[in-house]
């Protein structure tokens, strides 16, 4: 008899997005059953609810049956990680650093960390785009935008 | 009918003048500058230069916003092609072919037919319109709330089913997308899914949503890739190459005479009808296709699929305003306010009265065609040089732009911290073959669904029987399940009847 292939780590992850969409899912419908279980309010959110359960446990069984299925290659998470990280630093950081000096810092490390080792590169491509789009933006739109050496508004 | 005497009096409204023609160039290129950069939206464009328009009479305001409008509809698809960022809603198809294109190095190609197919389209859209104006509103009258609901799961379904192997998966990512898209104040009066964030309670910001899950994932996937096209001698921009793949999109007239007749009678619904038609069209031209295995990695058929039916879509919402004075989208809501701006009521009553403003609105549409491809052929090639660009370099500034964008069409920082969680949220999908096309269109109508579910509800009495009285409901329905299940039944049958023949 042969042993059952064993999960790959890819295998984990794939189950572990399904429980945590499902997790979701369930939260939401309890969310809007809390804030009002009128007809109106469930009318889309409930058979929606139901319908990805059981689509979920259908997803889940074929993953654990077609276990031994070939894996697609995929590109390392760790080299993706430092990008989300520093993407998700600059939008976070928008409110306090302004558009203006946020996207230079931001441009710049990435420059930085991405092999652009010529300074006067890294700080020139990271101001001019950085001022331009701020600018552009500034006058374009109808609102103030968050800025800090810049005027919010043109 | 064709009404022949106000046919002559809006020709004539047209060129007795060169006047007329001269804000169509800038309209024209206005479109085109905001349709092609992420985040800048065709009816932002229009709102900005709506003022403008005080200054001209109904005719020369009608004619500008609507170049900007074409402008704007091809403009969505030169982002889609290069980066993978569909400008707008209609041009997500666009991308599922045009994108696969530029990085085998056919940028060229897909920028040329995408122009090829969107000019003819248009032509052929508003050529239909000419004739078909009425039975069009007609036709749009007779949709209600239960049609519009079908409508929009149909869209969804049908998405979800381009996802391959893993169905289900797709048909999860569709459905989880269009909870997304409930998030915030429901017709009911309370709040769901907020967890007590202001910023939510008009719900998740769906154009920033759908940048950060089709770009920003996709461009933290790129982050080990030097150049987008990664062999050098393919990086190369040429404007020869580039024309003749606009002149190639002429070997397609199925393709785009099916888009053009989706585009129109789909574009005509309102809200949905331009987000739908691009992926219907892209989808059924795949099921016809010969080698459908060949979608998705870059066919030009489905970059001409897209374009042919987003471009007539102008035409079908431009039947819905001019006939019914109902704005399909945020584009056509600023042209209606225009006609406000000079007390001009849309309507039948427009129709009826003013029809040589309606045939030189028609006809003006034709000639910007034929003005988009001249513009077009000028302005491609500057914005294909993206190619030439190191990928750390287009990165960290596509990123910027995404974020700027956002918080230009949210006006605080809910649209750059949307764009940042949905970045995330569509690399995983990606990842692990989730349908990230299907989760968007849900997020993008899942707000609609919902009303037009209680609208329906509310005009039923809560009977079922109700639906038995709309047959284009069941018509819709019945579409559903063919398209979803019509081409397992057939192997079925076939495999069946094979069987049989073998014994």
């Amino acid at each position: 008899m042969t042993k059952p292939a064993r999960f790959t780590i890819h295998q984990k992850s794939d189950l572990g997005v399904l429980l945590a969409l499902l997790c979701l899912v369930l939260w939401y419908f309890w969310d809007a059953y809390t804030a009002s279980s009128h007809v109106l309010n469930l009318i889309l959110i409930m058979p929606v609810t139901l319908i990805v359960l059981v689509l979920c446990v259908i997803e889940f069984i074929s993953q654990i049956s077609h276990r031994d299925r070939e894996q697609p290659e995929l590109d390392p998470v760790k080299s993706i990680v430092p990008v989300v990280s520093l993407f998700a630093g600059y939008v976070i950081t928008l409110p306090w650093l302004g558009f203006d000096v946020g996207t230079f810092l931001f441009i710049s490390l990435f420059l930085w960390f991405h092999g652009e080792r010529r300074w006067q590169w890294v700080l020139g491509y990271g101001l001019c785009a950085a001022t331009l789009m701020a600018l552009f933006f500034s006058a374009m739109l109808p609102y103030p935008m968050p800025m800090l050496l810049l005027a919010t508004d043109y | 009918m064709v009404d022949f005497e106000a046919l002559n009096s809006g020709l004539s409204l047209l060129f007795t003048s060169f006047t007329p023609w001269l804000i169509v160039i800038p309209g024209i290129l206005i479109g085109l500058t905001f349709g092609a950069i992420p985040g800048l939206q065709i009816s932002m464009a229009m709102a900005i230069f709506l003022p403008v328009t005080l200054y001209m009479n109904f005719m020369q305001a009608m004619l500008f916003l609507t170049a900007i409008f074409t402008g704007g509809s091809f403009g969505g698809s030169i982002p889609a092609i290069l980066m993978n960022i569909p400008g707008t809603s209609s041009a997500i198809a666009t991308a599922f072919d045009g994108y696969p294109m530029s990085r085998k190095g056919e940028h060229n190609i897909a920028l040329g037919i995408a122009l090829g197919s969107s000019c003819i389209a248009v032509i052929i859209g508003y050529s239909m319109l000419f004739f078909l104006i009425s039975p069009i509103s007609e036709l749009v009258l007779r949709l209600g709330p239960a049609e519009m609901a079908a409508v929009i799961i149909w869209g969804i379904t049908l998405i979800a089913s381009l996802s391959g192997a893993e169905v289900t998966k797709g048909v999860i990512a569709g459905l989880i997308g269009l909870l997304v898209g409930t998030v915030g104040f429901g017709e009911a009066g309370v709040a769901r899914g907020t967890m007590g964030s202001v910023y939510l309670l008009d719900g998740i910001p769906a154009i920033p949503a759908m940048m950060g899950m089709f770009a920003a994932s996709e461009l933290f996937k790129l982050v080990n890739t030097k150049y987008l096209v990664a062999d050098s001698s393919a990086r190369k921009v040429s404007v020869k190459v580039i024309f003749a793949s606009f002149k190639r999109a002429v070997r397609y007239p199925w393709v785009i005479l099916r888009g053009s007749f989706i585009g129109v009678f789909v574009g005509a619904v309102p809200g949905i009808g331009s987000s739908v038609a691009n992926l219907l069209s892209y989808i059924t031209t795949k099921r016809k296709h010969k080698e459908p295995e060949s979608f998705g990695k870059g066919n030009p058929a489905g970059v001409i699929a897209s374009e042919a039916a987003n471009s007539t879509s102008e035409a079908g919402s431009m039947a819905t305003l001019l006939a019914l004075g109902i704005p399909g989208g945020g584009a056509t809501a600023v042209m209606l306010a225009a006609f406000a701006m000079h007390n001009i009521t849309g309507g039948p009553q427009f129709i009826r009265e003013q029809t040589d403003i309606v045939y030189a609105i028609i006809f003006a549409n034709l000639g910007q065609a034929c003005l988009l491809i001249a513009l077009g052929l000028v302005f491609i090639p500057l914005l294909a040089n993206i190619v030439k660009v190191p990928m750390n370099y287009l990165i960290p500034s596509v990123l910027s732009l995404a974020v700027f964008g956002a918080f230009g069409l949210t006006g605080n920082m809910a649209g750059p911290a949307t764009v940042m969680v949905f970045a995330i949220i569509g690399w995983l999908f990606k990842r692990f073959d989730y349908s990230v096309p299907a989760a968007v269109i849900g997020i993008l109508l899942g707000g609609m669904a919902e009303s037009n579910l209680i609208y329906s509800y509310q005009i039923s009495g809560a009977q079922w029987s109700y639906l038995l009285e709309r047959p284009i409901t069941i018509g819709i329905i019945v579409l559903l399940f063919v398209s979803l299940m019509g081409g397992k039944l057939v192997n079925m049958l076939s495999s069946n009847v094979s069987a049989q023949a073998d014994a």
